[in-house]
């Protein structure tokens, strides 16, 4: 199995362009008209903050964390 | 290497996808009965899509050396219409006999309302009547773990429901331990972008261990494909995993589970 260092290597330029498409992303929203209001109100941009603040945490399950972030927590309907 | 697709929607697949399959190495596909693409009108419209299913496709995939089985139901986006999914249901019983028919799937929840729990009970006794093998839909992204919750909630507290009779897709991070926990089989399904990912995939499989996960392309009307399942295969290999590790996996361990049908004819190829 590869050791970090090796994992690290195999992925790096991937997460770099991860990282770079949601920086891209967020300047697009950001350059549209309304861009910089909607970046501080739209509840989606409040749950991106959340996630990318858990991906700098040293926790070992950034992943599970972050889909909690993104799950709807209502309760199941009532039944009949 | 050989491949099962055990969740893959042919009906939305071109010719060329097949040939890829072909020469990829897949040898069988399962498809479970879902949306068409747009909502149907009316009962009969079910009835041509499951002769679709057991009889266009498996004659389809069979030029390619592939060998096509499916699933019956109706699907939890349509269910919302509880009227229709009655008719629909009621046109399951008669066909369960057919040899190219696993069981009941894939049912399960869509937006998580209450009308798509009344038709998900409604096929989990029909599978119970019949007993058939199941195959669960989870609803995609923000209704995720919720849908997932309800659904193992309601077949945990059906004593008449064998977890091991019972595979739970589309599994991700936060959904997998509540099926994996409760005995159920999993289902990771890969897709390009907007759900699991090859490099996640292999994750989980790392994380969770091997067994009783099938993984899947689902390949549907979305952005998706057949070479997502040998995408996946690639990745687990990369990482130092042994062929017949995955063979186990991408091959062994979808056998297994439709195996319990009695119809599935696919041996698994480490001890058979």
């Amino acid at each position: 199995m590869p050791n970090a260092q090796e994992t690290l290597d195999q992925y790096y330029l991937e997460m770099r362009w991860r990282c770079l498409s949601l920086a891209a992303d967020l300047d697009r929203v950001q350059r549209a008209a309304d861009g910089p209001a909607l970046l501080k109100s739209d509840p989606r941009i409040a749950k991106l903050r959340k996630a990318i603040a858990i991906l700098l945490e040293d926790s070992p399950d950034r992943a599970e964390t972050v889909q909690e972030i993104f799950s709807d927590k209502t309760p199941p309907p009532s039944r009949k | 290497m050989r491949y099962i697709d055990p969740h893959i929607h042919c009906v939305s697949r071109t010719t060329d996808d097949y040939q890829f399959m072909q020469r990829c190495g897949v040898v069988a596909v399962s498809e479970p009965a879902f949306w068409a693409g747009y909502d149907r009108s009316c009962a009969a419209s079910f009835a041509d899509y499951f002769r679709h299913l057991l009889e266009i496709e498996p004659k389809r995939a069979a030029r390619y050396g592939i060998d096509h089985y499916a699933w019956l139901c109706i699907n939890a986006k349509e269910a919302e219409d509880v009227e229709l999914s009655r008719e629909v249901i009621k046109l399951i019983p008669p066909l369960l006999d057919h040899p190219r028919v696993l069981g009941i799937g894939e049912i399960g929840l869509n937006k998580n309302t209450r009308n798509e729990i009344t038709i998900f009970e409604e096929q989990v006794e029909l599978a119970a009547k019949y007993n058939q093998l199941i195959l669960i839909h989870t609803p995609h992204l923000e209704d995720k773990h919720k849908g997932t919750s309800i659904i193992t909630d309601i077949l945990k507290n059906d004593q008449r429901i064998n977890p091991g009779r019972v595979l739970i897709d589309h599994c991700e991070e936060h959904t997998i331990r509540l099926a994996k926990n409760a005995g159920f089989w999993c289902g990771l399904t890969i897709y390009p972008v907007t759900k699991v990912t090859p490099q996640r995939g292999v994750d989980i499989l790392e994380q969770f261990g091997t067994d009783m996960i099938c993984v899947n392309s689902a390949s549907d009307w979305g952005e998706s494909g057949p070479h997502m399942l040998i995408d996946t295969a690639i990745e687990f290999r990369r990482r130092g995993h042994a062929e017949a590790e995955a063979t186990r996996v991408f091959h062994d361990n979808p056998c297994r589970f439709f195996g319990q049908s009695g119809k599935w004819k696919i041996a698994p190829l480490a001890n058979p």
